[in-house]
């Protein structure tokens, strides 16, 4: 039984990273056209509780992309240069779509692991009520 | 006083296994995205418990060896030799979403052995 509960705090921590993940994702997405914004990426740690218990994950500091920002053309833009060039944003969107897509699969391996938990532990209580 | 009876006592092992062995997997799945996280695994009930030959010495009384066989699921060990990630993950979730389906079954065979044993003990005492 007490694994079981430990099953549920763990798939819960798993399904607390990625959503966490999948907000910077929707943050870097909202921004993709917004100059001079650096996307966001995180990166997740492991916690191990005790020396041999299980390892649950935490999402770990938020860093920004330090690639290179976009040069575009566009001489009407308020914050263009001399030659018609402002900086946009290192967004991808394809990257994020990628990224979106993997951090909603691992929440639903998650989830699935929750409910299988749950729905163990529910058929075990179940074998009081006879 | 039902610990006693073996078909119990083996049911219960493999519940308590299944368990564990679902612990194993909830870990594995949500450190999927963990950088240099290694897969960890609990070998499956029949590997640990089934090489014993029918011909063992039978334990029936406490100061017995092999009386204390309680059928304690070991700690999860981590798997070496899989695949793995660029980031140094190597956990691969198709093989943990069939091996959850499989801890299914056999907590699910676990439990219906464990009742229709105590439906054979209430049919023995008289009562439907």
């Amino acid at each position: 039984m007490s694994d079981l509960m430990k099953t549920l705090a763990l798939s819960a921590s798993g399904m607390t990273a990625q959503a966490a993940r999948l907000r910077h994702v929707s943050e870097n997405i909202a921004n993709a056209d917004t100059p001079g914004f650096r996307r966001k990426t995180i990166s997740f740690d492991g916690v191990r509780e005790g020396f041999d218990g299980p390892q649950m994950v935490e999402p770990g500091r938020v860093r920004l992309d330090r690639s290179e920002l976009t040069l575009i053309h566009d001489p009407g833009h308020p914050l263009a240069d001399e030659s018609g060039n402002y900086l946009g944003s290192n967004v991808d969107l394809v990257v994020e779509i990628a990224d979106a897509r993997q951090a909603q699969r691992s929440y639903e391996a998650n989830l699935k692991m929750f409910d299988q938990a749950r729905q163990m532990t529910s058929s075990l209580l179940e074998l009081l009520r006879k | 006083m039902f610990d006693n009876l073996e078909i119990i006592r083996i049911a219960n092992g493999l519940a308590r296994h299944s368990a564990a062995r679902q612990t194993a997997v909830a870990e594995n799945i949500a450190n999927v995205n963990t950088p240099d996280y290694k897969q960890r695994d609990i070998p499956s009930f029949a590997a640990l418990y089934g090489q014993e030959p029918d011909f063992a010495m039978k334990a029936t009384h406490p100061r017995h060896i092999g009386a204390n066989h309680d059928f304690a699921p070991p700690a999860p060990r981590v798997v070496r030799g899989a695949a793995e990630a660029p980031n140094g993950n190597s956990v691969s979730l198709e093989r943990e979403i069939v091996k959850a389906a499989d801890v299914r079954q056999h907590h699910d065979m676990a439990l219906s052995i464990y009742e229709s044993a105590l439906t054979i003990l209430r049919t023995s005492l008289g009562r439907r």
